[in-house]
């Protein structure tokens, strides 16, 4: 496989950005077994491939979609890659490097400028659950958010039943602060939350198990 | 016609505010250290009246957004010590936010502790909330030691989340749900007073 920086230099696509960007990623961002990149177009199948999954929407806000509300997504998503202002927010397709398969999808939001706060998110096809992919990306958007950005604090959040998604989390440094109960109504139950974070201080950090 | 409630218990009297009550609510309302963990900022006297103008229009809990705030009289001499508020948060998921302010003098003898428990009752008696929850700043032990009293759990501690006056603040959330509540035997009447 090509070395990250010689992969993110055959892959490199210079996007126009208006001018009030503050920060945005040079893509792909390329970590040892993945590139991070804007979605574009063709990106649709594969988006629908997961997110029109039962297992996968479980957790998430959304009901499984169709292959039009895919379409749409994927349309809105192109144009998020950049940060302007508070509560804007990056959502870049996760590929395989030695495939090129779209296994997945990581976000970052600037949640307060003022307090540099930012969170993660990430949903991944449950046939890549396993490898470590999820935090592959996520750790690099952390990267970006501490190390670009400047940001004080990160946090992400999921379904206190989604023991998946809590322990990439755990693998990402993250401690956990919240375990709501019961403060909400979620598809017909309770609805539980955990929110972990992970501090500028605690990333930067001599590296322990991250 | 509206009606105004009013709670008792063995040493208090809690109800909406009146105006008469401004000076007595200035008084600690506008203090460094109750301004502190207070929401709606108020820096001077008109700040806090308008603060105050706001309180006494809350006076019910109708629909989710709204609410409700009783001031702390005590029984024994008419004293205006503080006031508790109860914020219907959530309707389908009966979420309710509780918060409360002590005049510094009338601390460390439970009237604050006797005040909340009663607006819990009230909350999930008479309200049916499900979940009742409290934010605090992470350095206000006398909150935390109250709220913890009150049998509610520690469900957060955001660290360094918000920059406070240019300090990283921290700040807990404690929650109870209504299966969780002991229902306190200290509410002796639930008493609405018609008001023409």
């Amino acid at each position: 496989m090509a070395s990250a920086e010689e992969y993110a230099l055959a892959m490199n696509t210079q996007v126009p950005l208006p001018a009030t960007v503050q920060f945005a990623p040079d893509y792909p961002i390329v970590t040892e077994r993945l590139a991070l990149r804007p979605f574009s177009r063709g990106d649709v199948d594969a988006v629908y491939s997961y997110r029109s999954r039962e297992d996968v929407s479980e957790y998430l806000f959304d009901q499984p979609m169709t292959h039009e509300e895919c379409a749409e997504a994927v349309r809105a998503r192109a144009g998020q890659i950049a940060f302007s202002n508070e509560g804007d927010k990056i959502v870049l397709a996760v590929e395989r490097r030695d495939d090129a398969r779209l296994i997945g999808e990581v976000s970052l939001i600037w949640r307060s400028v003022s307090d540099l706060q930012g969170e993660i998110g990430y949903i991944f096809h449950p046939d890549a659950h396993g490898h470590g992919y999820a935090s592959e990306a996520s750790r690099a958007l952390l990267a970006f958010g501490f190390e670009v950005m400047g940001l004080h604090r990160v946090y992400a959040r999921c379904d206190a039943l989604n023991g998946g998604s809590e322990r990439v989390m755990q693998r990402l440094g993250m401690r956990k602060e919240a375990h709501f109960r019961e403060h909400a109504q979620f598809k017909g139950r309770w609805d539980e939350e955990l929110i972990y974070a992970i501090l500028e201080g605690e990333w930067f950090a001599p590296a322990t198990s991250r | 016609m509206t009606t105004d409630l009013t709670l008792k218990t063995d040493r208090l009297t809690l109800r909406t505010f009146e105006r008469s009550d401004l000076d007595d609510v200035l008084s600690y309302y506008s203090l460094p250290e109750v301004q502190r963990y207070l929401d709606w900022k108020a820096r001077d006297k008109s700040e806090a009246t308008t603060a105050f103008e706001a309180m006494r229009r809350q006076k019910r809990l109708t629909r989710p957004g709204e609410i409700l705030t009783l001031g702390m009289v005590r029984k024994l001499d008419g004293a205006v010590m503080g006031h508790v508020s109860l914020r219907w948060t959530d309707a389908t998921a009966g979420q309710g936010e509780i918060r409360f302010a002590v005049a510094p003098v009338y601390r460390r003898h439970g009237y604050c502790r006797e005040a909340v428990s009663a607006v819990m009752d009230l909350a999930f008696n008479e309200y049916r909330l499900h979940r009742i929850f409290a934010v605090t700043a992470g350095d206000n032990e006398a909150s935390a030691r109250l709220l913890r009293a009150l049998g509610m759990r520690l469900e957060a501690h955001y660290r360094e989340h918000a920059l406070f006056q240019g300090e990283w603040d921290e700040e807990l959330h404690f929650a109870i749900l209504s299966r969780e509540w002991k229902r306190s035997e200290k509410i002796h009447e639930l008493a609405r007073h018609k008001v023409a």
